[in-house]
C-alpha cells in the first residue's frame, strides 16, 4: 500500500532514548483550537505570561486537579483570572482540538465547566490518534465559561490540563441566569453578532493581511522602494528590504518572524543586493 | 517526492542563476561555505545535529505536502518559506557533520523511546493523516501536527544549548528555538483565525 512508502524518516527515537534524562522537557499536550490558554500565550494573543508560551505543552500535574495551571507553579499565570483571557464566541456544540508533542497512551479524556463533568472521551488505553477532535454539547451553558480539559496518561500518575475561555453561543454572557462559572471578568465579552453566533470574536491577526501566494522567481513585481526589515510582515517575492544598512530581495514571499531577517542564515529567503 | 524534490533543487538553481549577477560574493550564495563549525563539539552537539538532520528531514516532507495540499494561501506560503530555510538548513548541519567525520544519520527505532512514556509528535500515522487529508480539514490537521513538530525542535534546541559544547551548533539550536517558536505563533493564530 501507499502508507509502505509514506514514512521513509521517522523521528528521533533511537538518539532521544539517551537524551531524555537531560532533555528539559518531556511534556506533552494541549488544546490548540478553540485557543487554551497556554495556547493563547504560545500565539503572543496575551503577553508577558511568561516561560509557558514557549512550552504550551507542559501544563502536567497528578491527576485529579481542578486547576488550570496544573499545580505548576512557574506557570501559575494560567490561573489569573485578572489577565482577562479572551473567550472565543463558540456555537453549543464545541470542536476541541489537540496539539501532541509525545504521544502517550491515554486513559481517557476530560471536560469539566466549573465542578461538573460535561464530557468524558476514553482513550482505550491506546496512543492517541493523528488527529484529535472532540466535540462536546455545551448547550446547557451558554454565556461565558471557563472549560478545563484533562488528557488522564495511561501509563504515568499524570495529566495534562488546558483551560479554554469560551463564549458559548456565540454571545449573551452577561445573562444572569448564566450558571456560576469561574472567571469574574470585568470585561465583557464580546458583543453578540446575533445573524451569525460562531463568528470569532476579535482575534489577533496573524499579520498584516497575506498577500496572496507568492509569484514564481523570474517574474517578481518591482520592489517596493525598500524599508527596513520587521518581523510580522508578510513579504512578497520581489519585495526590496533594508537591513543593518544593506539592500535584500526577498526571494520567497514569507511572513517574516525573529531569525528569519536578511542573514547568511536566511539566502532562501533574502538575497543580498 | 523525488521529483519533486528535484525540481525544487531546479528551482533554487535557476534563482541563483538568475541573480547571480546582483551577488557580490560566492560566500552570500552559500551558507554552508560560509559558516563553518569549530573543531571544539561533544557528544550532545554530534547526536543534536544528527537528530535535527532526521527532525528536519521528515519537516521538509510534512512542508512539501502543505505546497500541495493546503487551502489556504498563508498555509502554503509559509509551508514553501519553511521549505527553502529548512532545506538549507539540512545541507549546512551535514556539512558540519561530515567535517567532523560523524555519521550525519540517527539510527532510527521510535519503539526506543516508547520505553520512556510516549512517543515523538510525528510518527507513521501522523504523516499517512497528512497524506489524506483534504481541504479545511487538511489545514487543521498541518496546523496541528506541524505545531507539534516544531515543539520538537525547540525541545531539543533546549538541549543542545544547555548540554553542547560547540559554539555554531549552539548557535543554530538558539537560531531554531527563535525562529519555530515564532512560526507557532503564526501557526496558532492561523488555527484560530
Amino acid at each position: 500500500m501507499r502508507r509502505a512508502i509514506t514514512y521513509p524518516l521517522v523521528a528521533l527515537g533511537a538518539a532521544a532514548s539517551t537524551v531524555v534524562v537531560a532533555s528539559p522537557a518531556l511534556a506533552h499536550g494541549y488544546v490548540s483550537a478553540p485557543p487554551s490558554r497556554q495556547a493563547l500565550c504560545a500565539a503572543g494573543a496575551v503577553a508577558g505570561c511568561g516561560q509557558i508560551q514557549f512550552e504550551p505543552q507542559s501544563v502536567e500535574g497528578p491527576k485529579g486537579l481542578t486547576s488550570c495551571n496544573g499545580g505548576v507553579g512557574q506557570f501559575a499565570v494560567l490561573n489569573d483570572e485578572s489577565r482577562n483571557w479572551p473567550a472565543k464566541s463558540v456555537g453549543t456544540k464545541v470542536t476541541f482540538t489537540w496539539v501532541f508533542t509525545a504521544r502517550h497512551r491515554t486513559s481517557d479524556f476530560e471536560y469539566f465547566i466549573g465542578n461538573q463533568k460535561v464530557a468524558t472521551v476514553d482513550g482505550g488505553n491506546a496512543q492517541p490518534d493523528a488527529v484529535v477532535n472532540h466535540t462536546v454539547d455545551l448547550s446547557a451553558f451558554p454565556g461565558r465559561h471557563t472549560v478545563l480539559a484533562v488528557w488522564n496518561i495511561g501509563d504515568t500518575a499524570n495529566a495534562f490540563y488546558s483551560c479554554i475561555d469560551l463564549n458559548v453561543g456565540g454571545g449573551g454572557g452577561s445573562d444572569p441566569s448564566t450558571p456560576s462559572s469561574p472567571p469574574p471578568s470585568t470585561q465583557p465579552p464580546a458583543p453578540p453578532a446575533p445573524a451569525d453566533p460562531p463568528a470569532a470574536p476579535a482575534d489577533p491577526p496573524a499579520g498584516p493581511a497575506d498577500p496572496p501566494a507568492a509569484p514564481g522567481p523570474g517574474d517578481a513585481p518591482p520592489a517596493a522602494g525598500g524599508s527596513g526589515w520587521a518581523a510580522g510582515v508578510a513579504y512578497r517575492t520581489g519585495d526590496v528590504v533594508t537591513f543593518q544598512g544593506k539592500q535584500f530581495r526577498c526571494r520567497q514571499g514569507h511572513t517574516s518572524l525573529s531569525s528569519w531577517e536578511p542573514s547568511i542564515y536566511t539566502l532562501a529567503l533574502w538575497l543580498p543586493l | 517526492m523525488r521529483g519533486r524534490y528535484a525540481a525544487a533543487l531546479l528551482g533554487v538553481a535557476l534563482i541563483l542563476a538568475g541573480c547571480g549577477t546582483d551577488v557580490q560574493g560566492a560566500q552570500t550564495t552559500s551558507v554552508t561555505a560560509a559558516v563553518q563549525a569549530g573543531e571544539t563539539f561533544n557528544d550532545t552537539d554530534v547526536m543534536y545535529l544528527q537528530m535535527m538532520v532526521a527532525h528536519h528531514e521528515q519537516g521538509l516532507q510534512m512542508v512539501r505536502i502543505a505546497e500541495k495540499s493546503g487551502k489556504r494561501a498563508e498555509i502554503k506560503t509559509l509551508a514553501k518559506a519553511v521549505d527553502v530555510t529548512q532545506a538549507d538548513e539540512v545541507k549546512l548541519i551535514k556539512g558540519w557533520l561530515q567535517g567532523w567525520s560523524k555519521p550525519v544519520t540517527v539510527d532510527h527505532d521510535p519503539s526506543l523511546h516508547t520505553a520512556h512514556g510516549g512517543l515523538p509528535a510525528t510518527g507513521p500515522e501522523e504523516m499517512a493523516a497528512l497524506r489524506k487529508a483534504r481541504g479545511s480539514a487538511f489545514d487543521a490537521t498541518f496546523l496541528n501536527l506541524f505545531v507539534a513538530h516544531q515543539h520538537n525542535a525547540v525541545e531539543m534546541a533546549a538541549m543542545e544549548r544547555s548540554g553542547g559544547a560547540n559554539a555554531e551548533a549552539k548557535a543554530f539550536a538558539e537560531r531554531v528555538r527563535e525562529s519555530r517558536a515564532d512560526q507557532i505563533k503564526q501557526m496558532l493564530n492561523l488555527l484560530n483565525s
